[in-house]
C-alpha cells in the first residue's frame, strides 16, 4: 500500500523529541479515519475518555500533533483485574503539506471523537478553467 | 530495488498473517467467551471492596442506542456504530479507515458475588462506565443467641 498524501504519513523526523517524550510516558496511537474532498481534508480520531481540557492539537513546522489524556472517573481504590487499554495517553503526529491553510483548522470533540477539518488554501483548490471560444 | 521498502512490505505481510491466524484460532486459549484482541469496544475491568467496575472505551456512540444487560451472571454490551452517513461524497478520497464501523457485542463474565440488582451505567466522554454492586452475603455478621 502506498501512502496517498503527506497527511497520512507518520512523522519520520524529529526523532529526538519523540524519544524524549516516550521516555516520559507510553502513548497509544488513536485510530483515525481520513477523507479528502476538493475543499478540505477531514480527520476523525477516536479518543475515548478525553475531555476538551485534556486535548491538545498543535500545528508546528508542517506537522499536526494530537496529544490527549484519557481520564475515566472511577473510584480511587480500584484494583485493575483486566486491561485492554493500558495507557491513558494518546498521541499521533501527521505531516501536513503546504496546500492546507493551518490557520483555519476547525476542531470539534464530541463523545470522545475528535473531528478535524483542514481546509485547502484557495490557490491549491482544484479548479476548472473555462476555455474561451475565439 | 530498495531494501528499505521491500522490508516494510514484508513486515506488513507478517502482520497480516498474524492477524489472520489469530482470527482463525482466537489467540490465546482461555475462557470459552474470551475474544481476540482488537475487539470493539476495548474493556478494562477492576474491582473495589463494594463494586465491580467495568469501563468500555466506546467513543462516538448514541447512549440511547446502547444495549447493556445482565443475564445469568453475564454482562452484555451491544450496539451499533456508524462512523459515516452513507456513501463518500462525490470526488472524495479515503486515505484511512481505522475506526470501528458496524455492530458490536461484548460479553463479560461477572464474578459470583456480583449483584444484578445493583447496576449503574453512565456514558461519559465516549466511555461507558458500568458499576455492579457486590452481594451483602460476604460481609461478616454477628448472630444473636436467643
Amino acid at each position: 500500500m502506498s501512502d496517498n498524501t503527506q497527511l497520512t504519513q507518520r512523522e519520520q523526523g524529529g526523532v529526538a523529541s519523540q524519544e524524549s517524550r516516550q521516555e516520559r510516558r507510553v502513548t497509544l496511537a488513536p485510530s483515525v479515519d481520513i477523507i479528502e474532498d476538493g475543499h478540505a481534508v477531514t480527520l476523525w480520531a477516536d479518543l475515548p475518555g478525553v475531555s476538551k481540557e485534556r486535548l491538545e492539537v498543535k500545528v508546528h513546522d508542517g506537522s499536526l500533533t494530537i496529544d490527549a489524556e484519557s481520564v475515566v472517573p472511577v473510584p480511587s481504590n480500584l484494583r485493575l483485574a483486566h486491561a485492554e487499554v493500558r495507557a491513558p495517553y494518546f498521541s499521533r503526529t501527521f505531516t501536513v503539506s503546504e496546500d492546507f491553510d493551518t490557520s483555519k483548522i476547525d476542531a470539534t470533540l464530541k463523545d470522545g471523537v475528535l473531528k478535524l477539518t483542514l481546509p485547502r488554501r484557495e490557490e491549491a483548490r482544484p479548479r476548472r478553467i473555462e476555455v474561451a471560444a475565439v | 530495488m530498495n531494501g528499505a521498502f521491500t522490508g516494510a512490505d514484508l513486515f506488513k505481510d507478517l502482520e497480516r498473517l498474524q492477524r489472520q491466524m489469530s482470527s482463525l484460532f482466537g489467540g490465546f486459549p482461555g475462557s470459552l467467551r474470551s475474544t481476540r484482541p482488537g475487539m470493539f469496544p476495548q474493556v478494562n475491568i477492576g474491582s473495589t471492596d463494594d463494586t465491580i467496575e467495568i469501563v468500555a472505551f466506546a467513543p462516538g456512540l448514541d447512549a440511547n442506542k446502547l444495549d447493556v444487560s445482565i443475564d445469568k451472571g453475564l454482562l452484555t454490551i451491544a450496539g451499533e456504530r456508524t462512523t459515516r452517513d452513507g456513501q463518500l461524497p462525490e470526488g472524495a478520497r479515503e486515505y484511512a479507515q481505522e475506526r470501528f464501523n458496524g455492530s458490536f457485542r461484548r460479553v463479560i463474565e461477572l464474578p459470583q458475588q456480583a449483584d444484578p440488582d445493583k447496576v449503574q451505567a453512565r456514558y461519559v466522554d465516549g466511555c461507558l462506565l458500568i458499576s455492579v454492586g457486590k452481594r451483602e452475603t460476604s460481609k461478616p455478621r454477628a448472630i444473636t443467641v436467643q
